[in-house]
């Protein structure tokens, strides 16, 4: 089972000497299991520190960091100047995550398809435009389901269709209890659903309550199960709200981004959980438009 | 843990599909078809042979460890962990000029003379080739200890590096008590006495070198910048 990765006291500064400044002091960080973390801060402010900090790649000058799991990064730009192709880096950092050879090179098809560039994976990493480099980059963390995902900004230059990805792919690795820490510059990005948000300031952390931007959509998602029984915490911790119109029926709101999150592990949960019907609804105006995915639907106000 | 076995798969990927080792391949050839002719005495030519790998494992070293983009070290550090990942360009260095070394004695060994410097005592071949083979190793084990000094994590900027670099590579040739110098001076005064040595005792000094500029150089990729 996973622990906790635990950050105590942890500083770091560059250079040697007593002058050089700290970047990070006094870090104190707990990051559970199945949590996603945003961190937010200015430019300079020692975001990519703290990353690098909690992905391994640095070691702090004070202070200690335990509890480690498998870890994945995703760096911001991910650079074309490798002599492999893109399906053949998959499948050396495949290995190196520990998946056999054969299971890399699945891992590999899988996630290039997901995120759209199945059509490059032979192709030269050199000839990759930025944007196919950087879903390379994604795919090299995802592949091995790490227990640690860590993501520099990893969203930029990606897609519109690959940006959808990543995000249900950070819900699955949480749904899952995987631990996902990101950087990202939108703010409506994956907006309402961190458990925690820190802001580094001054070489340290702040937690950041309050929501940020609100969302745009969000999708109503009905489902029945047998009566008292709960719906899995997976499902839950993505919804707005949960209503129970009837015994062992229930309406779930859930931000658009996340419906297909939701609708698996409901799906997938033993006992499934039958999807009634699923229809949207703009959180401007509150109209709800419904698609009946059963008869018995019945038509809401 | 990631086994090291896949890193070295992928460094070693990295390495030959770079073709920058085409260079110090070359330079080497070029070194051992001026100095090392058909007939000439076993000993005397595979102590030459066995310099010149220690600039070139040093070279190696330079290759391995900058061949990486910053951003892809860093995705292969979180995986792994930057010590193994170090660890084992490191050793893709060491085992490409030990490989070199190796080819290198087997060629010069078969086109020698089995003879002392003057050509009047026989010397038996395979422990001739041997200890070439060991005096190889031995500047191979150095050259990645000078490699792994004189480069990142520890050095980072070119103009600093290379002639740092090179620098250490003729001084762990040259300077008395270094274990290059003592087994290549083990073959030359072979040669000229007509006994085949055995440097062993350079083998060892010359791992030790190497294991402790490999731990330096492991522990540093997490600590400088």
């Amino acid at each position: 089972m996973n622990r906790e990765l635990l950050l105590e006291g942890v500083g770091r500064r560059y250079g040697l000497g007593r002058a050089a400044p700290w970047v990070l002091r006094g870090v104190d960080l707990t990051l559970a299991p199945g949590t996603l973390t945003r961190v937010e801060g200015a430019n300079g402010t020692g975001k990519s520190t703290l990353l690098c900090l909690l992905a391994g790649i640095d070691a702090p000058t004070e202070g200690r960091i335990t509890g480690r799991p498998r870890t994945a990064y995703v760096p911001e730009r991910f650079p074309a100047a490798l002599p492999f192709t893109a399906a053949g880096y998959l499948i050396h950092l495949g290995s190196i995550h520990g998946l056999s050879r054969a299971e890399a090179a699945r891992a590999a098809v899988e996630w290039l398809e997901r995120l759209g560039a199945a059509e490059y994976a032979r192709t030269a990493m050199s000839e990759l435009s930025k944007g196919t480099s950087q879903k390379v980059a994604v795919a090299q963390a995802l592949l091995a389901e790490p227990e640690l995902l860590v993501l520099d900004e990893a969203w930029s230059g990606l897609d519109r269709a690959a940006r959808a990805e990543l995000e249900r792919a950070v819900l699955e690795r949480t749904a899952v209890g995987g631990t996902v820490v990101f950087v990202d510059h939108d703010p409506r990005r994956l907006a309402g659903v961190p458990d925690a948000t820190y802001a580094v300031v001054d070489g340290n952390l702040r937690a950041v309550t309050g929501s940020s931007a609100p969302r745009d959509s969000y999708v109503v998602v009905e489902v029945e199960g047998s009566a008292g029984v709960e719906p899995p915490a997976e499902a839950t911790r993505l919804t707005v709200s949960v209503e129970e119109p009837g015994p062992g029926r229930l309406r779930l709101t859930v931000p658009e981004t996340h419906s297909d999150t939701v609708l698996r592990t409901l799906l997938t949960t033993r006992p499934p959980w039958h999807v009634i019907s699923v229809g949207e609804e703009s959180a401007a105006n509150g109209v709800l438009t419904s698609r009946s995915a059963d008869t018995d639907a019945e038509v809401r106000s | 843990m990631t086994a090291l076995r896949p890193l070295l798969r992928y460094q070693a990927a990295l390495l030959l599909r770079s073709q920058r080792w085409l260079p110090p391949v070359i330079l080497y050839a070029v070194f051992l078809a001026v100095g090392v002719q058909t007939g000439q005495p076993i000993l005397d030519s595979l102590g030459y042979a066995a310099a010149a790998v220690l600039p070139v494992a040093a070279w190696f070293v330079r290759i391995c460890a900058t061949n990486e983009p910053p951003a892809a070290r860093s995705c292969v550090g979180a995986a792994a962990g930057p010590v193994r990942a170090h660890l084992a360009c490191l050793l893709t260095a060491f085992g490409a000029a030990a490989l070199l070394g190796v080819v290198a004695t087997v060629v010069v060994t078969v086109i020698s003379d089995p003879t002392s410097t003057n050509h009047q005592t026989r010397l038996p071949i395979l422990p001739a080739g041997g200890a070439g083979l060991v005096a190889a190793l031995v500047c191979a084990l150095l050259g990645t200890a000078v490699g792994a000094l004189t480069t990142w994590p520890l050095l980072r900027s070119p103009g600093r590096a290379v002639p740092a670099m090179l620098l250490g590579a003729v001084l762990a040739l040259v300077v008395t008590g270094s274990p290059a110098r003592a087994a290549i001076s083990d073959l030359v005064t072979g040669s000229q006495a007509g006994t085949v040595p055995a440097p062993l005792l350079p083998l060892i000094g010359a791992g030790a070198t190497a294991a402790a500029a490999i731990a330096v150089a492991c522990a540093l990729t997490t600590r400088r910048g």
